[in-house]
């Protein structure tokens, strides 16, 4: 059996204490083991930001890319070998900001891959600037007068353009959110957890303890997740409240049963055949 | 003897003029004759004025014609636009309809007696395409009727033709097929006993050649390395070598993907790659812009990545349909930083095919990215050409398996601790692939250690620079040294020296130089030097190929960039440069005459 701690290694963590992003990679770390992959059997795909930097602190097959292309370079892996368990950590500035074109066309796409996005609502990277989902108004240091565009919304647009699987979570509610991963993780086709996770350093405003007094669990109050309606209509709360858990999932196609030639085998298995080649020529 | 004949085939966009010049090509084809075809078209769909040039001969051509000799207006725009340039002897084939007759859709723009004032040739044959495409049973025949037309004119027997109508609308039925046969026929007999003063000796002949673009030439190299991912994203003239690889879909093992920018297209390749299978980008300048970044994380990561840029005149959009060579600097430094790549600028169809298999084994060789220099008019050229598919029956991959994993003593090479980036003295590291085994592939953007993990130590900064550079030196002993062929013996030698798709009409000028009364008045020489594995430039060993010659840049780009380039790399200063920057091909009699100017 996998254990969490199979998936430690040795390499210096550069997290400030009390990231939230800890107890994100210990939710990660626990599903992997319940679901029994070890760490040679899943790749990690990320983008740049604390968030992208998190299979950096633990062991696995990882591909650190650029920012924003994350869910490209994932798509390509996918599509090369759709047996590959993979597992793409991003973040607020990384997958809407940067990536937003390839978060479209990865939910269009459906690919097969499970997407945590470590969103707390800054730039902790580059030190506090304002993210895409930062509430319109807020200041910071490069926005002194206030965040002056209105929060992206990642949840709403997922399930507007078709997302099969649409989940939130809080870092700050490890049981609920190594649950998420884990459906996420079991998903055929595209999934995506959007993660709510305090900045310690340069988020002074969405604290830990400021989710703490507006989350609520939407499983806790029966909400059926095949219920787009109704899913759509909790996206859309935010503020005094704020909804987490598994907003909306559905039986879907993933991109690799969409491709014929993908059907039967995976893309790296077919054996290459110089005179078959030629002869089709 | 040598008979050249060059058919030009005007008129707007939508009335078919490929189609009429594709038809040419393939009976030409089937009379063993040898054709080199380009097609000249505006940024849009419907109007405007294209043409297809098309330059047969009984002998191999490397060059496009220029001057026609028999012209086809189908409208009156082409015929303004040529009058003045024509031969005497050049024969015209008139669009011409009787505008009061009630019996055809009139076309407005066809032409009529006031358009052939001032035309320099007075053999004018008249037709109505309208009319006999009509009379024959449909307006969308109008094609087949002005084909029928110039075939009458070649002379090429009437069943020739007929053979590949029936070949060419079989799947379309008897009826289509009769409907055709009619319409050529219409257009046969309208050129009455009129023939062209050259003629080819037409008989059905089998040969072993291919008519062939470019593009097609590169997407078919691409299944001959075993490329099996091609992510893309639209863009003239690039996507049709995207377009030669999706018939065989269903046939190979490929998956042909069309991403929602040229970023995602190069990452997707990445990440394919990563993985395990070869994957191929095809893009022009603009594209290859947004690639740029995508350039750097392969060089960076060490994943192996082969991208076709099929260059346009630019900045911004520039001239979307037209070509140049204006991307050379910047393919070679594009990406911040410095990193070793390939760049390969084939100059024909068939160096095409081998250029792409060879970027292939490079990129995956050495674990660098690998481009592939084209243009519009190397993409979208139709040559014939010896079948040059050569397909091996098995690729090298250069990745490490479970079996050399397990066999190897190395301890680098174990599982526990595998390293990526282990510093080694070709600088190539055993790459081995994602979730293949027991080890753990890690690989970043940031600077790393020899495991992959990021390090901003300074020492092994300096290490891993090192590494990557190191593996230059054999990279540049890949590189095949420019064809450079010249007289041996003669002095005064000037040298007409170019890269990728100029070779052709370089090589056609040279030989008409040979014999040119005026550089013999003034015991000129010439000779050339054709490069086509062009970085990294071996400079050691080019220096002393190209020292004390005189270099004469043929360039379609403005600030001479392979003059530059050989500047900065051996220090030999070229004597002149022509430099063509229209958007249009070279001929041969362009770069002639302006060699002469050049030089007196």
């Amino acid at each position: 059996m996998v254990e969490p701690k199979d998936y430690d290694n040795d390499f210096e963590n550069k997290w400030c204490p009390g990231c939230g992003n800890f107890l994100i990679q210990k939710a990660m770390k626990q599903t992997f083991a319940e679901l029994n992959i070890p760490p040679e059997k899943i790749l990690f795909v990320s983008g740049i930001g604390q968030g992208g930097k998190t299979p950096h602190f633990m062991k696995g097959n990882l591909f650190h890319c650029l920012h924003g292309r994350a869910l490209a370079v994932a798509t390509g892996a996918k599509i090369a070998n759709h047996d590959l368990n993979i597992v793409v950590n991003s973040g607020d500035g990384d997958c809407y900001g940067e990536g937003g074109n390839h978060f479209l066309a990865a939910i269009r796409r459906n690919i097969d891959i499970t997407l945590l996005v470590h969103n707390n609502q800054v730039y902790g990277l580059t030190k506090g600037q304002a993210s895409p989902t930062s509430a319109l108004g807020m200041v910071t240091k490069l926005q002194k007068h206030g965040v002056t565009s209105s929060p992206f919304n990642p949840l709403a647009t997922a399930l507007g353009s078709g997302a099969g699987f649409a989940a939130r979570g809080f870092s700050g509610e490890p049981e609920q959110l190594k649950e998420l991963i884990k459906q996420a993780m079991n998903y055929r086709g595209f999934a995506l957890v959007d993660i709510l996770q305090p900045c310690v350093s340069f988020n002074k405003i969405n604290t830990h303890q400021w989710y703490k007094d507006r989350v609520y669990d939407i499983q806790s109050i029966g909400h059926d997740p095949s219920d787009l309606a109704k899913a759509i209509m909790l996206s859309l709360e935010w503020g005094e409240r704020i909804p987490t858990g598994l907003f909306y999932q559905k039986e879907s196609t993933p991109f690799h049963s969409r491709i014929g030639v993908l059907q039967d085998r995976t893309l790296i298995s077919y054996p290459f055949d110089g005179e078959k080649t030629a002869a089709v020529f | 003897m040598r008979t050249n004949i060059t058919v030009k085939i005007g008129g707007e966009a939508g009335q078919g003029i490929q189609t009429i010049g594709s038809l040419l090509a393939e009976v030409c084809h089937s009379a063993g004759l040898f054709t080199f075809s380009i097609d000249d078209f505006e940024s849009r769909i419907r109007g405007g004025h294209s043409f297809n040039l098309l330059r047969i001969s009984n002998e191999q051509l490397i060059a496009p014609g220029h001057i026609p000799d028999i012209l086809v207006a189908i409208d009156q725009r082409t015929m303004n636009l040529n009058k003045a340039t024509l031969l005497p002897d050049s024969l015209v084939i008139l669009n011409a309809e009787n505008k009061s007759d009630s019996n055809a859709d009139i076309d407005e723009n066809s032409c009529s007696e006031a358009d052939l004032e001032g035309c320099k040739s007075d053999n004018v044959l008249r037709i109505s395409l309208n009319r006999l495409a009509k009379e024959a049973g449909g307006l969308i025949t109008a094609n087949t009727v002005a084909a029928g037309c110039i075939f009458a004119v070649l002379g090429t027997p009437f069943d020739m033709l007929k053979e590949l109508l029936v070949k060419k609308f079989k799947a379309k039925g008897e009826s289509v097929i009769n409907l055709n046969i009619t319409a050529a026929q219409k257009g046969y007999e309208a050129a009455g006993t009129v023939r062209y003063h050259k003629q080819f000796d037409w008989k059905p002949t089998k040969t072993d050649r291919i008519v062939i673009s470019g593009a097609k030439a590169a997407g078919l190299g691409a299944l001959a390395s075993d490329c099996r991912f091609f992510p893309f994203y639209p863009m003239s003239p690039a996507t049709g070598v995207i377009a030669s690889v999706v018939p065989y879909s269903g046939k190979l093992p490929i998956v042909v993907e069309q991403a929602e920018d040229e970023i995602a297209a190069v990452n997707m390749a990445i990440g394919a790659s990563f993985a395990g299978v070869r994957s191929m980008t095809s893009t022009s300048g603009g594209g290859f812009c947004l690639m740029t970044e995508g350039l750097g994380i392969a060089a960076m990561t060490e994943t192996p990545l082969v991208i076709v840029d099929s260059q346009r005149p630019g900045p911004a959009t520039g001239l979307p349909t037209r070509t140049a060579q204006p991307d050379l600097l910047f393919v070679i430094n594009a990406s911040q930083d410095d990193f070793p790549r390939f760049v390969l600028a084939p100059g024909t169809p068939s160096e095409t095919f081998e250029s792409v298999k060879k970027a292939f084994y490079l990129s995956e060789k050495y674990q660098v990215p690998a481009i592939i220099m084209l243009d519009q008019f190397l993409a979208t050229s139709q040559v014939t050409q010896q079948n040059f598919f050569k397909v091996d029956k098995d690729v090298e991959r250069f990745i490490l398996n479970e079996d050399n994993l397990k066999a190897s003593d190395s301890l680098s090479q174990s599982p526990d601790t595998y390293k990526r980036y282990s510093i080694t003295d070709s600088g190539i590291s055993p790459r081995a692939l994602p979730c293949m085994g027991n080890i753990m592939v890690r690989v970043t953007g940031n600077e790393h250690n020899e495991k992959g993990e990021i390090s901003e130590d300074a020492k092994n900064k300096v290490n891993m620079s090192n590494k990557r550079n190191s593996k230059l030196a054999a990279m540049k002993k890949e590189m095949e040294l420019p064809e450079i062929i010249y007289p041996k013996e003669a002095d005064n030698q000037f040298f007409l020296t170019g890269w990728g798709s100029s070779k052709g009409p370089i090589i056609e000028a040279y030989e008409i130089l040979k014999l040119d009364e005026r550089a013999k008045e003034r015991g000129i020489n010439f000779g050339y030097i054709i490069f086509k594995d062009i970085w990294p430039m071996d400079a050691e060993s080019l220096k002393p190929l190209i020292a004390n010659k005189k270099l004469i840049m043929v360039e379609q780009n403005s600030n001479c960039q392979m003059g530059k380039l050989i500047t900065q790399e051996t220090g030999i200063i070229y004597h002149a440069s022509i430099l063509k920057i229209d958007g249009r091909p070279f001929y041969a009699q362009y770069i002639v005459d302006k060699a002469l100017e050049t030089i007196s």
